[in-house]
């Protein structure tokens, strides 16, 4: 007999529909997999020999012919357990389809129980698109699911339960009286599961500061607010302990919601990386700060799946580099597309995949290899040049696409002890989104940090005193043309968090200081 | 040797050029030939095969090997170093010509020969002073120093220096700053003047002073080269003074050298038991040095302003420091006031001036753009006019800010 399921697979960020068909028939017993399957996926024949005896069925003694269709397309991972195992006991007439027509999604464990996989919703959109009105996913993964709407979403726990559902209300299922429990011995593994691949990788709450609690660094708190508010890249340059990674840390209570459309391609992200996705607030933007370790695939992504990297995660969001200088060379150069394209493209010899990547980068880093260069009291031990060679180490290409650089001195004593009443992060929030609506409002939805060419032109409206400055200031801090639009689009987000329609020769002024040129200059030594 | 006769100068430029020939093997050469020009035709003249060692016991003394090849190959284009000199838009100065500085003409090793860019007349300021300190300085060192190199330049002072990164630099840049004049004695060839970041202010320098050094072009700087410098930079100036420098450092040599050379010394102290100015602080209890106390008293020690004087010439037609605030706006002026002498954080004037972070960063932009102000890492400075002192006002100030 021949038995037909669908399911879905993950390619990129899209699901793509598999047709699963199980074939049984005289022969010597055996199980075949065909259709360009990966090790995991090979191995689906172990697990699901084990899942279907465990659960109480029983393993045909035939040949088995398991094809996954489309063909010629490389499949991989373990969401297809199911629905082979479904399809054997379909094709061995253990189990007659009368409960109508299911999609099904999830990996087995040898005891019969079904594990969560990533990519659900992405898959289950697939299905829908496909004409799948109903959807078996793993119990793990059905806040996810239920995501997409307009679908019936069913989680099952194991391979029982998909065969109820199969099978019908009338329908009947071999007898639970078979079905052989597993012996534990390091407690129970579902709730272990369920911690590991949900666990969230974003910072808890307790690690997000509250502007109120940074003390002085008026300057940094400003280009901060000023590169959030028009999603400007922003470099914070200064000593240890002038407070540059608790700044940064105030950035998730500052940043917009999320725009629907956004939260959508955000969740689909998440749960191809196999992250958390409905647990997690859906519009709150990702917030991503990877140590600087991280490596090649971690940032750009890939690996056998082609899985999306720490770039992909952060899309719409910010990723915060803390120590720029330490990552390595080829990580930091790897940001350059994303940041220039706003996606990133790997290609591997299996084929290629461009993932989204429209991310904000805010990045910290000392100002030397020993942290005191600059520093008003503290010498600096580097050797000559040292200082200009540890900038280096950041590449030029990307240095450039940072508008916003900022140098932030040591906190003085005085300056902590001090009783003083910053203002808190909803309150910069507040002022921040309203710059936020102004702008993408004018810019057609466009942050001001992506404005280029004509559109830049037609944003950055001008009254003739902040010409005449622009150009005054171009030409005495000796700025290219790269360098001029950088300071048109900073001026312009100046000007959005007035509320301002026009930009003024103060925004302009004001734009151009937020660009630390002392690294540039060495003539002030 | 060509066998054209070549003028004694022009010989005499060659042979201390050659790689190997330093002041002593250049005396005994002059002394064993007569001339110059007799010393390199006869090296040259030598048969080839221990040609070296023929030559060291004439001299009778040791010599680098490879010095016969070295002046020969000097011999055979006398002109190279004055040609490249000249390519470079530079000049050479001997003792032999009447425009050498008469400075280096009294030390007891005087330099073979000068090579120099920019006006060689900079180098006979009988009011020059040096400012010296070191590489490894500390913001608040190189505003200190940037301070005294501007004041210096008011008082009509040329301000001598290294060119070296940190407290040299920041001399410099303080006396281009006020519109003043500055040599840089560096220790190495001129087509190569100092640190590689420092090409521009190089070239600062030679427009509004000199670039002078003893090597000839193309000689790189090696670890001795930069103490030998520092007798020059001493010699040049009447007076001395030290700004951050820790045990060890190179200024104590040139401070040394100036003590040996009969010239006045100031050191500017900082906090005891501060490795950072530990040198300073050692020079102060041992040597015979006037603590650096102000900018008028600098200028009293040094004998280049009565105490109490006027407004020193140099100042003559000049916009001072008030006249400078009157010219700017309400929120521009506030910042300015703030920056006082310097150097303030952004933070410092944003509490200082009571304006919000947007509207300090576009003041200090606008008091960049018109010189008035500069930037040193996370300090800001202020330049130009806002530099012109009020009486009374002293390097205090400058300390505690």
């Amino acid at each position: 007999m021949l038995a037909i399921l669908d399911t879905a697979v993950i390619s990129g960020l899209r699901g793509e529909l598999v047709h699963v068909e199980v074939d049984m028939a005289p022969g010597l017993p055996g199980c075949h997999i065909v259709g360009l399957p990966d090790a995991a996926l090979s191995e689906a024949r172990e697990r699901v020999r084990s899942a279907i005896r465990n659960a109480g069925f029983i393993y045909p003694l035939s040949r088995i012919t398991v094809n996954l269709a489309p063909a010629d397309r490389r499949k991989h991972g373990a969401a297809y357990d199911v629905a082979i195992a479904i399809g054997i006991l379909l094709a061995s007439e253990q189990l007659r389809a009368s409960g109508g027509s299911w999609a099904l999604l999830g990996e087995l464990s040898l005891d019969g129980s079904i594990t969560p996989v990533r990519g659900v919703l992405p898959m289950v959109a697939t299905l829908r698109e496909a004409g799948h009105r109903r959807v078996c996913v793993p119990t793990g993964n059905l806040p996810e699911a239920r995501l997409v709407p307009g679908v019936e979403i069913v989680g099952a726990q194991g391979l029982d339960d998909v065969a109820r559902l199969v099978a019908g209300p009338r329908g009947r299922t071999a007898a639970a009286a078979r079905r052989r429990t597993a012996i534990r011995v390091s407690g129970d593994r579902g709730a272990e599961d369920a911690e590991t691949t949900q666990g969230s990788r974003r910072p808890d709450a307790d690690g997000v500061t509250d502007l109120a609690d940074v003390r002085s660094q008026e300057h940094a708190r400003w280009a901060l607010e000023v590169a959030i508010a028009g999603r400007h890249n922003l470099l914070l340059i200064g000593s240890p302990g002038a407070g540059k990674t608790l700044l940064a840390r105030a950035v998730p209570g500052l940043l917009p919601p999320l725009a629907d459309a956004e939260a959508s391609e955000v969740s689909v992200i998440r749960s191809v990386a196999g992250l958390d996705v409905a647990g997690a607030e859906r519009h709150q933007r990702p917030f991503l700060a990877p140590h600087h370790t991280a490596s090649y695939a971690a940032m750009v992504g890939g690996g056998p799946h082609l899985r999306p990297g720490l770039v992909t995660q952060a899309h719409h969001g910010v990723l915060f580099l803390d120590e720029l200088a330490e990552f390595d060379r080829n990580v930091l150069d790897a940001l350059r597309q994303p940041l220039e394209d706003g996606s990133v493209e790997i290609v591997r010899a299996h084929g290629s995949v461009a993932y989204p990547a429209r991310l904000q980068l805010i990045a910290a880093m000392n100002p030397c290899r020993c942290g005191w260069h600059g520093d008003p009291v503290r010498p600096c031990r580097c050797p000559t040049g040292e200082p200009e060679r540890y900038l280096r180490r950041v590449s030029g290409p990307l240095l450039d696409r940072i508008d916003l650089r900022v140098v932030m001195p040591r906190l003085e004593p005085e300056t902590l002890v001090e009783p003083a009443a910053p203002e808190p992060s909803a309150v910069v929030a507040a002022r921040i989104s309203s710059a936020w609506r102004f702008a993408l409002a004018r810019n057609g939805g466009r942050a001001n940090a992506l404005l280029r060419g004509r559109l830049l032109q037609r944003a950055c409206a001008m009254d003739r005193p902040a010409r005449d400055t622009l150009t005054d200031v171009a030409r005495s801090l000796d700025l290219t043309a790269r360098s001029v639009h950088r300071a048109m689009r900073v001026a312009r987000t100046i000007a959005d968090l007035r509320g301002s329609s026009t930009v003024t020769a103060e925004d302009i002024l004001a734009a151009a200081s937020l660009r630390d040129r002392s690294m540039e200059a060495p003539i002030a030594a | 040797m060509t066998g054209l006769a070549i003028d004694e100068r022009t010989a005499w430029i060659a042979l201390a050029a050659s790689p190997g020939v330093g002041e002593v093997t250049f005396e005994r050469l002059l002394a064993l030939h007569g001339s110059a020009g007799a010393a390199l035709e006869a090296v040259s003249r030598l048969r080839s095969g221990g040609a070296d060692g023929r030559l060291a016991s004439a001299l009778g003394m040791r010599t680098r090997s490879g010095l016969v090849a070295s002046i020969r190959e000097s011999a055979a284009d006398p002109g190279r170093a004055i040609r490249r000199m000249t390519e470079l838009g530079g000049w050479v100065l001997t003792p032999l010509d009447p425009g050498f500085p008469t400075a280096l003409h009294a030390l007891a090793d005087p330099p073979l020969v000068v090579f120099g860019l920019g006006s060689p007349a900079s180098l006979q300021d009988a009011r020059a002073v040096a400012v010296v300190g070191t590489r490894h300085a500390t913001s608040t060192g190189r505003a200190i120093a940037s301070r005294i190199g501007a004041r210096l330049a008011h008082a009509g002072a040329t301000v001598v220096s290294g060119l070296a990164v940190g407290i040299d630099a920041a001399a410099h840049v303080g006396a281009l700053d006020a519109g003043g004049q500055t040599v840089a004695v560096v220790g190495s060839g001129l087509d190569a003047p100092g640190p590689v970041g420092h090409r521009r202010l190089a070239r600062a320098i030679t427009a509004h002073g000199a670039v002078i050094s003893e090597l000839a072009p193309g000689v790189a700087a090696t670890q001795g080269t930069f103490p030998r410098r520092n007798r020059i930079i001493s010699a040049l100036a009447m007076g001395t003074i030290v700004v951050e420098a820790p045990a060890r450092s190179g200024a104590l040599i040139t401070a040394r050298h100036a003590l040996e050379q009969g010239r006045t010394l100031l050191v500017a102290p900082g906090r005891p038991l501060d490795p950072a100015v530990a040198g300073c602080l050692a020079l102060l209890r041992e040597a015979p040095a006037r603590p650096l106390v102000g900018l008028d008293e600098m200028l009293v020690d040094l004998e280049l302003e009565e105490a109490g004087a006027a407004t020193p010439e140099g100042y003559a037609g000049r916009l001072s420091r008030d006249g400078a605030l009157a010219l700017l706006g309400g929120p521009e002026r506030a910042v300015a006031e703030a920056l006082g002498v310097g150097p303030r954080t952004l933070d410092d004037l944003v509490r200082a001036s009571g304006q919000a972070p947007g509207v300090v960063a576009a003041a200090l932009t606008l008091l960049q753009v018109r010189g008035w102000a500069r930037v040193l890492g996370p300090m800001q400075l202020p330049a130009g006019p806002l530099l012109v002192p009020r009486t009374g006002d002293t390097m205090k100030a400058v300390a505690t800010g």
